[in-house]
């Protein structure tokens, strides 16, 4: 007999790892948007928003808002470095994709080997946000942190649609991914755009990671397989739209809650992907069609 | 003639040198170890690792095994199969090992056993024993039957509370593939009913749809069979749905239980080994033994969970007491000498290798436990 609560509950639980996986593919977009480059690092800046959360939650005892804060501000700065350091002797040689997706993915083993041997292997995990019971309607439990999830998701959605819409450095960034050379001929800092994005891309997913970790572990080697969901995220989504990347996210948790619901989780996954591949078949450039 | 001189000399003293080598090479015993370092086993194997470094130290310190020093050889094989076959063929060909004594990737040593037994080298395993008759004749088990986990928490449920329903959730490995049908298949002899089986991935983010679908059936329990952080995700997720739920979480390390009891309360229910229940044990041989090596774990790793570390401890130590058997240090001689060895007590329980018996432990060496306040306390 159909069961309507399960089937409720099982679109929340899709909706809401959904919101975390559109995050991260929104990370994607923003760089690819100013510089074409794909970063496959992006997961370990997922990995390391929760990890550096957790050293100094449980090492100097702050307050998870300052905890959170300082590991989104210093992500960042990570972010900004790896764009120094790796990406922009690349680019400014025209290396192509491929040599920049290696160089990223390099430099996620990278951050993935130094966070093992600082804080060791062991799974870590940091507290809810709200320590409450879920709420109930009906037969459907929602947790407080799902709320968070999805209610932070929504707002930074929201921000960076005004972000590249109505900031003079928001459009600057859309205008480099446009048309680099033309861009820098209006007299827009180029380099300088690359280096925001890198910067914004990774305290997006350190956000990600600050959300989600409550929600179950973070440990060195957890980047890799949000990397995966983030980009078949913003694939689907329509590479380079943030918020297809969004909807993206949520249409692959939904598929995978629906694929347990309906199948089993051993052929979650399998299911999952299956129907998204189907979808991009009939549309390739995603759902809303991949940015020019 | 100064450059004959000279060239007659560096010949020498290479000559010197091949020959120390050599004698070098002779003395030491050199054991292989291929180790999810990294990947789901990490956790786990790790603390094989470890574990193994502790033991070899102190046989080195007392004179190594029969005057021959011990040497390690550790490679990771990221907690994947393909990686294990590269890595048992490089220490076999390369490094020229003696023995195997390697982690709990099962999948890994399956993959490698048909050319280690080839090659005539005894496998001193974590993980379950290979499929084939022929490999399991050179690989010995040190870990307990998977039935002993399943019937350690069913038998919990069937005497201590009224649930009888119990969904499995259970990751691809081997061993939790064993579990896993044990768990279905042994359910009745304790009164119980498995509505639902799931799978899982060992990096999936989230539970919330398996548990959700155990819990539309009725379940009240759910049986958790495999490694690493998932059953800390499990326990969350299990809070996040305000289910009250039971987790009965396998054989794992501390580091993961910890967080998990803090998540769940009394809720988290985990099969605990000996050693890591060491101050509420009895007397015995077995505290003994677990006090013979805890010492010196903690006096390098502090605080840290010592069980799957002390199973490696207790591998090296068969190892050497069939070699002093067999006295000789050739694969097959100590092949052989393992099969004879029984009532052996390790820190893992006592082992009773025979000829039709690879897997050493034949009594459940379990308890059902909780954590109450940062500790382990048996329930």
């Amino acid at each position: 007999m159909f069961d309507l609560a399960y089937f409720s509950q099982t679109l929340v639980n899709g909706l809401s790892v959904g919101c975390i996986y559109g995050l991260i593919g929104i990370g994607f977009c923003v760089i690819y948007n100013a510089s074409g480059i794909v970063n496959f690092a992006q997961g370990a800046f997922v990995m390391l928003g929760g990890m550096i959360t957790y050293v100094l939650l449980t090492t100097l005892h702050l307050p998870m808002i300052v905890a959170g804060s300082i590991a989104i501000i210093v992500v960042a700065l990570l972010g900004v470095l790896i764009e120094r350091i790796v990406v922009r002797p690349l680019w400014d040689r025209n290396a192509t994709m491929f040599v920049m997706i290696l160089a990223t993915l390099a430099v996620q083993i990278v951050i993935e080997r130094t966070t093992l041997i600082l804080v060791g292997d062991q799974p870590k995990s940091i507290p809810v946000f709200t320590d409450l019971p879920p709420i109930r309607i009906g037969g459907v439990s929602i947790g407080y942190q799902t709320l968070w999830i999805i209610g932070v998701s929504l707002v930074l959605i929201a921000l960076l649609a005004l972000f590249f819409q109505k900031t003079l450095v928001g459009r600057a960034m859309r205008a480099c991914s446009i048309n680099r050379e033309a861009a820098a001929l209006q007299g827009i800092p180029v380099s300088r755009m690359l280096a925001l994005s890198f910067a914004l891309s990774a305290a997006l997913g350190a956000i990600a990671g600050i959300l989600l970790t409550p929600t179950q572990f973070t440990a060195f080697n957890v980047g890799t397989p949000f990397a995966i969901s983030g980009f078949i995220a913003a694939i689907v989504g329509g590479f380079g739209r943030p918020f297809g990347a969004f909807l993206g996210g949520i249409a692959l948790g939904l598929a995978q809650a629906l694929a347990v619901f309906g199948l089993g989780s051993g052929l979650k996954n399998v299911a999952a992907l299956s129907v998204l591949l189907i979808f991009l078949f009939l549309r390739p450039s995603g759902i809303l069609g991949a940015a020019k | 003639m100064k450059t004959v001189r000279v060239l007659s000399i560096a010949t020498s003293l290479a000559a010197a040198a091949a020959f120390t080598t050599a004698a070098q090479a002779q003395e030491v015993y050199k054991i292989g170890v291929s180790a999810g370092l990294t990947g789901y086993a990490a956790a786990v194997d790790r603390a094989w690792r470890d574990g193994l470094e502790v033991a070899v130290e102190y046989v080195n310190s007392k004179g190594g095994i029969m005057g021959r020093k011990v040497q390690l050889i550790v490679e990771d094989n990221k907690s994947e199969p393909q990686e294990a076959v590269t890595v048992y063929r490089k220490m076999i060909g390369s490094d020229k090992v003696d023995i195997f004594i390697s982690g709990c990737v099962s999948a890994g040593n399956f993959a490698a056993a048909p050319f280690v037994t080839r090659a005539q080298i005894p496998m001193m395993l974590c993980s379950i024993l290979p499929p084939q008759p022929d490999q399991v004749k050179w690989a010995f088990s040190f870990l307990a039957p998977p039935r002993f986990e399943v019937e350690t928490r069913y038998a919990y449920l069937k005497d201590k509370t009224q649930i009888r329903k119990v969904g499995v959730l259970h990751d691809p490995s081997p061993y939790a593939n064993l579990q896993k049908d044990i768990a279905v298949k042994s359910a009745a002899n304790f009164g119980i009913e498995v509505p639902v089986v799931e799978q899982y991935k060992t990096d999936d983010a989230d539970f919330s749809p398996q548990l959700s679908k155990m819990n539309a059936a009725g379940a009240k329990a759910v049986m958790k069979i495999g490694l690493g952080g998932s059953t800390l995700t499990v326990a969350k997720n299990i809070k996040q749905l305000g289910q009250d739920t039971l987790l009965l979480g396998s054989v794992d390390d501390l580091a993961v239980f910890k967080p998990a009891g803090e998540t769940l309360g009394p809720q988290f229910l985990f099969v605990a080994a000996p050693a890591q229940i060491y101050d509420a044990l009895p007397d015995g041989a077995l505290k003994q033994e677990i006090g013979r090596f805890l010492p010196l774990w903690r006096a390098k790793q502090g605080d840290r969970d010592p069980f799957w570390a002390g199973k490696a401890w207790d591998a090296l130590m068969v190892t050497i007491a069939a070699i002093e058997r067999a006295k000789s240090f050739e694969g097959p001689k100590v092949r052989d000498a393992v099969e004879t060895i029984s009532a052996f007590q390790g820190t893992g329980g006592v082992y009773n290798f025979s000829p039709t018996v690879h897997q050493g432990i034949t009594e459940n060496p379990f308890f059902l436990a909780t954590m109450v306040g940062g500790k382990v306390q048996v329930k």
